[in-house]
Parts: C-alpha cells; sequence; structure tokens
C-alpha cells in the first residue's frame, strides 16, 4: 500500500477530528501571527506558548487527582488552565517592562523560561504520582493531533472562528491599529481596547494550537505562515488571506505525514518503528512553505533576484558590443573575425550574443561581417551619450579626469531618461565630454 | 461655529512625564484660521503638546478648551499629522490604504470603508499630487512622499484643527512647497494649524503665528511681534538648559535610581 488519499482524512471517523481540528488550529494561528510578525513582536508567541505549560500540567494535576474518570472534560479544563497562565505571563512581562524597566527581550527571556521550568518540575512530580498522566502532559510539548475527538473539535472550531470573525470585522480598526498607534488613538480609535483583544486572542490562538502542535514549536507556527504570505503581497488583505492558506495547509499536511509516514516505514517491511509526532511535521510542512516562498518571492525571492541580475550582465554585455561597433565603424560593416580579436568573450559567447543582437534588430549580417541597422546606431549613440555625460557629471563635482572612466561604463547602462534629462539641464547641454570627446545630441522624440 | 471663540484656549496647563515636568504651567489663546508654528529645542515638550491636545498624554492639571468646548467632544474637528518615523514603512499597505485611513474615526466598529469614502481619499491623493503612486507599497515612496500621504489623510478628515508634527522633517523641495502651499489654503478656508517647525531660518516665511516652548512658554503671538532675537536667546538659551539639568537630576533622586 503507497500513501492513501487526502481526501480520506476528511470522510474517516477516526481520523476526521484531528484533521479537522489541525487544519483550524493553524489557521487561526496563521492569522493571529501575522499580526504579531508585523508588530515585530514574533518573541511574544514564544514566551507566551511557554508561559502556557504549567497551566496545562497543573490542570492535568487537578483532574487526575479529583476527576480522575472525567475524561471527557479534560480538553476545557485545560485550556482554561493554559489560558490563565499565558495570561499571567503577559502581565508578568508587561509589568516587567513598565514597572522595573527591564528591556523586552530580557523580560521575554525570563517569563519563557521561569514559566516553562515550573511547568517542567511540576510535571516531574506528575511522573511518580499519576504516570498515566503524565502521557497526557507530554502530548502538549510537541504536540499529538491523533488522538482528538469530537469535543476537541467542537472546542477548537469555536474559537478558531471567533478569531477568524474578529480578524474580518475588526479588520479595520485592527489594521490603524498595528500600522499607526498613535494616528489610531487621535481619530478616537480605541486603543487600549483593541490592544487588549489582541493579546487575548493571541493568547486563545496559543492554547488552541499547543495541542496540535506543541508547547515548544508553537511559536513556528505563528510566524512561519505570515513570513511566507509576506514575500507574496504588499496588502494586508493579501498577507492574511494567504497565510490563512498556508497554514490550514500545513496543518493538514504536516497531520497527514504524521500519520502516513510512520504507517508507510511498517509497510516497507522496516525494522525500526517510529512515531511522528504531529508538531514538527507541521512545523515542518510550513517552513518547507517559507523557504519555498523565500526563494521563489516575486520581488524579493533569491531565484528572482538572480534572474534579474544575470539579465543585467547580459544587457551590459549586448550593449558594449553596440558600443564596440559603433566606436570602430559607425555602421560599416566589420568582420567578424575582427570583433573577436578585440573582445574577451568566447567565440560561442560571441556568437550567441550576435545571434540575439541580430534577432532584435539591432544589427545586420553579411556572409561574415556585421554592421550596426539605424536603430542599433541609435541606441549606441545613446549609450555613449550617457557614458559621456556621466563623465562630465564627475568631472563638474570635482573629481579627476582620468578617474571617472570605469564609473561611467556600469552607469551607462543604469541611468535612466529621467535622470539622462535632469543630468543634461544641469550640465547646459554639453557638446564635448572631459576628454575632449563630442557628446551625441539627444534623440529627439517625433 | 462662532469665529471670535478661539481655536484653542489652555490655561496653567502642566504635563509630567513620571515626576518629570515636561510642559510647566502653559497659558495661551489662539485665535482661528491662523498658521501657528511651534518652535523649540528638543526635549521642549513640543510633541507632547500635541499630544496633550489628542488627548494621548494626560495633564496633571490644567483647562484645555477647543473652539469654546472641552476637548473630549471636539476629537472629530482635530487632525493630527504624526512624525513620519513614529510608523513601521516596511508594514504591507498602499499608499491609498494610508489615505483612506483618514476616515476610519468616523467608521464604526464593525464597518468596511464604503465607496464615498474611497472617493474621497482619492481627491485628497489628488490634492497632494500623489494619485500615480496610490497602489504602492509605501517602502517604495521617497520620504517626501510619505509625508504627503500623512497630510492627505488629515486631509480626509475634514477637521477644523490640524497639529502636525514636524512635517518638514527630512522632506524635499517639491513636498515642503507643496505642503506650505495646502497649508495656506487651509488657511483661507479658516481653519486653524498647529505645526512643530524646526527651521528658524523660515519661521516668519511660513507662519503668520508663533508658539515659543521650552518646558514653559516663551511667548505665542504673531510672528511680527513675538519672534526676535531676545524670545529666540531664552528658548534656546542656557537659563532653560540649567531648569532641564536640575529636572533630570530631580528625577534621578525622586525614582531613587542615583
Amino acid at each position: 500500500m503507497m500513501f492513501s488519499s487526502p481526501w480520506h482524512y476528511f470522510t474517516d471517523p477516526v481520523l476526521q477530528a484531528p484533521t479537522i481540528g489541525s487544519i483550524l488550529m493553524c489557521l487561526a494561528s496563521a492569522l493571529i501571527g501575522v499580526i504579531v510578525f508585523l508588530r515585530r513582536r514574533s518573541l511574544l508567541g514564544e514566551a507566551l506558548s511557554h508561559a502556557s505549560y504549567p497551566g496545562v500540567v497543573i490542570s492535568i494535576f487537578f483532574i487526575a487527582t479529583f476527576f480522575p474518570n472525567a475524561r471527557d472534560a479534560g480538553p476545557l479544563v485545560v485550556m482554561i488552565g493554559a489560558f490563565c497562565t499565558a495570561v499571567l505571563g503577559l502581565w508578568m512581562i508587561h509589568k516587567m517592562e513598565r514597572r522595573l524597566k527591564v528591556n523586552n527581550d530580557a523580560a521575554l527571556c525570563f517569563v519563557l523560561s521561569i514559566f516553562f521550568g515550573v511547568g517542567v518540575l511540576i510535571a516531574s512530580r506528575l511522573q511518580f504520582t499519576h504516570a498515566l498522566w503524565y502521557k497526557t502532559v507530554n502530548v502538549f510539548l510537541y504536540g499529538q493531533a491523533a488522538t482528538m475527538t469530537d469535543i476537541h473539535i467542537y472546542l477548537y472550531a469555536g474559537l478558531a472562528l471567533l478569531i477568524l470573525s474578529s480578524v474580518f470585522f475588526l479588520y479595520h480598526p485592527l489594521k490603524i491599529t498595528v500600522f499607526d498607534p498613535d494616528y489610531a488613538k487621535s481619530v478616537g480609535v480605541p486603543f487600549k481596547l483593541l490592544e487588549t483583544l489582541l493579546f487575548l486572542l493571541l493568547n486563545l490562538a496559543i492554547i488552541i494550537g499547543i495541542r496540535s502542535v506543541g508547547v515548544v514549536l508553537m511559536a513556528g507556527m505563528l510566524i512561519a505562515p505570515a513570513i511566507a504570505a509576506r514575500q507574496f503581497s504588499h496588502r494586508l488583505k493579501g498577507v492574511f488571506g494567504l497565510a490563512a492558506l498556508f497554514g490550514a495547509f500545513s496543518g493538514f499536511f504536516g497531520n497527514y505525514l504524521s500519520v502516513e509516514l510512520p504507517q508507510w516505514g511498517k509497510n516497507q517491511g522496516w525494522e525500526w518503528k517510529f512515531t511522528l509526532p504531529t508538531g514538527p511535521m507541521i512545523l515542518l510542512s510550513a517552513s518547507c512553505i517559507c523557504v519555498i516562498s523565500l526563494f521563489l518571492a516575486p520581488k524579493s525571492g533569491i531565484v528572482q533576484r538572480l534572474l534579474r541580475r544575470a539579465r543585467f550582465q547580459r544587457q551590459c554585455q549586448a550593449e558594449n558590443l553596440l558600443k564596440h561597433l559603433w566606436k570602430k565603424g559607425d555602421r560599416n560593416f566589420i568582420a567578424i573575425r575582427d570583433l573577436k580579436a578585440g573582445s574577451s568573450y568566447s567565440s560561442w559567447r560571441l556568437f550567441w550574443m550576435l545571434f540575439k543582437l541580430k534577432r532584435e534588430g539591432w544589427i545586420d549580417q553579411k556572409g561574415k561581417q556585421i554592421a550596426l541597422t539605424l536603430d542599433g546606431w541609435k541606441r549606441a549613440s545613446h549609450i555613449v551619450r550617457l557614458h559621456r555625460l556621466w563623465e562630465l557629471y564627475l568631472v563638474h563635482l570635482g573629481q579627476g579626469v582620468e578617474k571617472v572612466h570605469r564609473s561611467a561604463e556600469e552607469m551607462e547602462h543604469i541611468l535612466t531618461p529621467d535622470l539622462e534629462k535632469e543630468l543634461t539641464e544641469l550640465l547646459d547641454n554639453p557638446s564635448e565630454d572631459p576628454h575632449r570627446q563630442p557628446i551625441p545630441a539627444r534623440e529627439r522624440p517625433l | 461655529m462662532d469665529e471670535n471663540v478661539p481655536a484653542l484656549k489652555v490655561e496653567g496647563l502642566s504635563v509630567n512625564f513620571d515626576t518629570t515636568s515636561v510642559l510647566w504651567d502653559i497659558h495661551f489663546e489662539i485665535p482661528q484660521g491662523k498658521l501657528v508654528g511651534i518652535i523649540g529645542p528638543n526635549g521642549a515638550g513640543k510633541s507632547t503638546l500635541l499630544k496633550t491636545f489628542l488627548g494621548m498624554a494626560i495633564p496633571i492639571s490644567g483647562k484645555l478648551e477647543c473652539f469654546g468646548k472641552p476637548l473630549k467632544k471636539m476629537k472629530k474637528k482635530v487632525a493630527y499629522v504624526p512624525q513620519r518615523s513614529s510608523v513601521d514603512w516596511e508594514f504591507p499597505i498602499t499608499a491609498f490604504e494610508v489615505v483612506l485611513m483618514g476616515r476610519y474615526g468616523k467608521l464604526g466598529y464593525f464597518t468596511w470603508p464604503k465607496k464615498a469614502d474611497r472617493e474621497a481619499a482619492w481627491q485628497a491623493l489628488e490634492m497632494v499630487g500623489m494619485t500615480a503612486f496610490a497602489d504602492r507599497q509605501i517602502n517604495q515612496l521617497s520620504g517626501g512622499q510619505q509625508q504627503r500621504l500623512f497630510l492627505a489623510r488629515a486631509l480626509l478628515q475634514d477637521a477644523d484643527l490640524y497639529l502636525m508634527d514636524e512635517p518638514f522633517a527630512g522632506v524635499d523641495m517639491a513636498t515642503e512647497k507643496t505642503i506650505i502651499a495646502l497649508m495656506d489654503k487651509l488657511k483661507v478656508q479658516g481653519k486653524t494649524l498647529l505645526v512643530v517647525h524646526h527651521d528658524l531660518t523660515t519661521v516668519d516665511a511660513y507662519f503668520d503665528w508663533v508658539l515659543m516652548l521650552n518646558t514653559c512658554l516663551i511667548a505665542c503671538g504673531p510672528v511680527a511681534d513675538v519672534f526676535h532675537a531676545d524670545s529666540i536667546m531664552r528658548t534656546y538659551g542656557r537659563s532653560n538648559a540649567l531648569l532641564e539639568e536640575v529636572v533630570k537630576l530631580t528625577k534621578n533622586k525622586t525614582s531613587g535610581m542615583q
């Protein structure tokens, strides 16, 4: 058997609950993550998710001691506990910053480690008193969607919906609060109320998320979809939409992999068995999306940037060749062999460049000779014009005449028509460059 | 609205930051339709003064009146242009959306801007000559263009009192001219403008009133009457630097840091 169909995960009664649960959780945390990310408070998520851990442990301790049979009430009690300590953590960070003037990062770090430490301490006690329940506690460390039931789903669906609708209905007030707090206050947007709401929503997203992603990895789940989405959109709506999509996708896929991969290994007849917690798999999926986005993003993606750079290099080479022809023979035919002798390109490279220039209509070829077309000649003289204008400008600024050539070699490919116009005006439409060479006249538009 | 009521009336205003005085017993009155420059050295409380009018800094004493009414009731009539450095220009938002924020004060909680709001935003964008950049992400704009956006956003609020925090900081000449032209236009319409300003050489060219501040109020009145060497000396001179030092010392002592 190979992997089972993804659709199966939405229909199968056992798999359905964890699948939908993870998707909703990741969607909610991705939405809140966008806000946290844009406010440049990404680490807050990390601190608060760790701060929720002692709450989880204490509630489980509480249930194990007093209501060991009330398994159904478990999820709710755990969530309330987690929420309480997360809010306590938030309050402590706030007070440390305001009252004690501790730096933001130090306060976050302190709360993170103290709360997590307390959680671990209580958990280690639980290990001896209620060994069975200790397992449940561990689920929250790295997340485990597989054991989720319908009760979880209803709870998480409700909370995820709350987050979703808050973001939708309060979109504009939230936007202005995050973007420009001072201005928001000045137009009467209730800044404090929205801030409080935001923090509450963040806490909610975290306590929803830790069940499937785990305390340790929760911060990554908040941020990764936001980073990926930001690469593709420069509008808040787009960032929210894409982040939600990426979040939901990684929620599903992480859950899928964590169930399928061990199964697959077993079917292959592997000696060693393994289980995959959901949290790391979800986060791995989200990180994959994030890395791919960073590579492929249309504006700032690495691939695009390399392509653009290569294109610019080719443009420079082609323009240098045109310039060379212009200087050598104006519009007369020149043997390709002579051209080859004077350039540093390989014959293959040169052949390719000539082929392209010919195809684009800048040069003509007759047998083994080439010449500029009228268009090619115009373009070449324009490049020379830019080159000489720039040289003159640098000399005008006080540079030595012998030093300006190199810079102009580069700028001739970069200067825009607007800059050319400004240079021409500044230098009073000059006719000679610092080397006493004529500057070709500017093309008059028809 | 009665035209003889002062646009702003401030009586005995003091603002503290922790236990340090930022503004100290300020009294002044500004008539309607004036273009007022607020000048003073760094840390003189210029921005704080604006923030007090906006309700962002809470005074420990004093009375503020805006068009003869308490400030809280007049919030809709006041437009604020914050310092350009106060926001994150990497934020995923277009120029047009920034301007549209000018209407957020009028929007309720759960509503989205309507078509009329968008039209108005477009017109405001036109007034500052920025329609060509409407769909640009804001970090692709120059400093001057960013400042114009803030101005357009304030125009959209249709206010009677404009509070501008250093609109000329780090902008190009073209923008400076645009801003000045707009300010004059607003003044002609009877609006009152308070502008925090740094460049002393342009004060008499740009403003008709001036408010000179250095924790205490040094002078407030028509430029021709109060803006002269003596008052400038008192605003920027040593006497106030001394006060600042004492204030700082007090802060350290009372908070137990020294």
